[in-house]
């Protein structure tokens, strides 16, 4: 079926082709459309589904905790504030190991209060054991939202997906999707399978005091399964093409990059930009190609390792700061290339708090990058202090 | 690639237009892109959209700083409308009575076409919440304007999307604006001759 619609309402279309049996949300913006349009396709019979309204994200994620443990196949969405307030629960989630999946719409963190997009928030939910994927089209958040079940509930993984996208960049926009027919989706994700559920029948406890006998050894499965999830990530993107004829990628999503020497490194819709600027260097001369990152975790270290080998130059744009060191997507990128590759890596942090950040902007960076024009490794190039910002940092000292 | 931006007051339909616009560019084969400028919308205040049509995918997702053309749905908004970028061969659209426009935008360096789109709705009556829905007259006239989608296809995305008494009403007033758009300016110099 064909539509052109905004985002958030893909989303909810996947989630219905997916058969999920629960859905429990807190409405945020910019994701309240999400849930907006589920509670439509349930009310009027197009969905069966079972939705749990609730006071707060952080009892959001409690009852699809809930829910996913009794055996069913349970989704949510959240943004920025609403997903840092589930952050004790996402740990619950991936540690006594639930298969579900969570739509994030990447909207930045207060204060300053901000409803515009960029990654801090999902970036300061990286070590909690979810699997996150990174989207830049509407067509590829269908498609990868009906994969992350498939990722989330196979028995080599067992760990929650969170689905990321850009607020109002994807979110709020129209633009056209093609979705799967139900037959096909039905062919490539099997009915909800997992390893353990609660059972009155065969009574259990699961998540209870672990002893440090024990409990390094149920983190160290947590990895492995986050190990585990490249190949499965990479199967289901495959099988998908089979099934369904569309394939956004793997880990990563290449473009042009067999013949450059020099790398645009970036995730979500920012990649989407990047691949205008790429397609104007290459006119003006620069063997220039993009790998955007589809999976933030599991890292594509190996890949990364790979493309960046014999590569002169590698800008790395990041819509988020880990504050005291640079991007974090930067950090994973240089160590992912330690001993592997030459190439001198910049960073750009930019498009914070939903600033624009055009092919244009990207491009001359990126040439200033190549030219060897940069004296820092980490640049902000959208950065614009102005005196009342300069006054501001000035006075903050002064009072001390 | 065509990149229109648009410029309206809260209330005046600026979201529905771009959606039904982005119906319309994808029944006549474009890729279409369509998005509103999230800010702080209320009843009244400035608010921005835009709208991408290409023969290709589209992948750019920034802003609009150089649109081919710029549509200002009140003629309040004239002057923030351009500042917010225009090019050499932007070529404008603005709501507003055709006789006064002559005169009041004889010192604008654009092809400037005005359709009365305020008057259209009243006389229709088609209002939303109390405000003129001038939002479908001006969808007439960008078809007109542009070229991008005919006349047909915008009715006929009126007819699936706009439902009970307004559909007619809908109609007559997209169609009023197809045929009542005058250009009133060329780039760089007042038009002489007829309307």
């Amino acid at each position: 079926m064909k539509l052109v619609d905004i985002a958030n309402h893909v989303v909810a279309h996947a989630v219905r082709l997916a058969r999920v049996d629960v859905v429990s949300a807190y409405p945020i913006t910019p994701q309240t459309q999400v849930i907006e349009e589920i509670s439509r396709l349930i009310d009027e019979g197009l969905m069966d589904c079972e939705y749990i309204p609730v006071e707060s994200e952080h009892s959001a994620m409690a009852a699809l905790i809930g829910a996913a443990a009794t055996g069913v196949r349970a989704f949510s969405a959240t943004s920025a504030h609403g997903l840092a307030y589930m952050h004790e629960l996402l740990h619950w989630a991936a540690g006594i190991r639930l298969p579900m999946v969570m739509v994030n719409v990447n909207r930045a963190m207060g204060p300053g209060w901000n409803i515009w997009c960029d990654h801090q928030d999902s970036i300061a939910q990286r070590d909690t054991g979810w699997v996150q994927l990174y989207c830049a089209s509407h067509q590829e958040i269908a498609d990868t939202v009906i994969q992350a079940f498939r990722i989330s509930e196979d028995p080599r993984v067992i760990l929650p997906v969170m689905v990321n996208y850009d607020a109002f960049f994807l979110s709020h926009s129209y633009m056209q999707v093609d979705l799967p027919e139900q037959e096909d989706v039905d062919r490539f994700l099997p009915p909800f399978r997992t390893s353990w559920k609660l059972d009155l029948e065969h009574p259990l406890t699961h998540g209870s005091v672990i002893y440090p006998d024990d409990y390094e050894e149920v983190r160290f499965s947590m990895q492995q399964a986050q190990d585990n999830a490249r190949e499965v990530i990479r199967v289901a993107a495959e099988e998908y093409r089979e099934i369904i004829g569309r394939y956004h990628g793997d880990l990563l999503d290449r473009h042009l990059v067999n013949d450059a020497d020099h790398l645009i490194v970036a995730m979500g819709s920012i990649a989407s930009e990047s691949r205008v600027a790429v397609d104007q260097l290459r006119e003006k001369g620069y063997p220039v190609g993009l790998a955007r990152v589809r999976s933030f975790r599991p890292f594509p270290v190996e890949e990364i390792a790979a493309l960046l080998k014999g590569k002169k130059t590698v800008v790395v744009l990041d819509k988020d700061v880990s504050f005291g060191i640079g991007g974090a997507l930067y950090t994973e990128v240089k160590s992912s290339a330690y001993g592997k590759s030459q190439a001198q890596i910049y960073n750009f942090i930019t498009g914070l708090g939903g600033r624009d950040v055009t092919y244009k902007v990207i491009a001359k960076a990126t040439e200033e990058a190549i030219k060897g024009k940069l004296r820092k490794p980490i640049n902000w190039p959208t950065l614009r202090l102005n005196e009342h910002h300069l006054i501001s940092v000035e006075g903050m000292v002064k009072k001390r | 690639m065509v990149e229109i931006r648009f410029h309206g007051l809260g209330g005046q339909g600026a979201v529905t237009l771009i959606r039904l616009l982005a119906l319309a560019g994808d029944k006549a084969g474009w890729y279409v892109q369509a998005a509103p400028f999230f800010g702080a919308e209320r009843r009244g205040a400035p608010v921005k959209a835009y709208i991408r049509f290409d023969e290709q995918p589209i992948f750019k997702v920034s802003y609009i700083y150089e649109p081919d053309m710029l549509v200002v749905m009140s003629d309040t908004l004239v002057d923030l409308a351009i500042e917010e970028g225009a090019k050499e061969n932007t070529i404008m659209l603005v709501n507003d009575d055709p006789d006064k426009a002559r005169k009041a935008y004889a010192r604008l360096p654009y092809e400037v076409h005005v359709v009365d789109a305020t008057s259209i709705a009243l006389d229709l009556d088609l209002e939303v919440e109390g405000m003129p829905a001038v939002n479908i007259p001006i969808y007439g006239a960008i078809s007109y304007v542009s070229n991008l989608v005919s006349l047909e296809i915008i009715t006929e995305v009126i007819r699936e999307t706009v439902t009970g008494a307004r559909q007619e009403k809908s109609m007559e007033a997209a169609r009023r604006g197809f045929t009542s758009v005058k250009q009133i300016k060329s780039q760089g110099k007042v038009t002489a001759g007829r309307d």
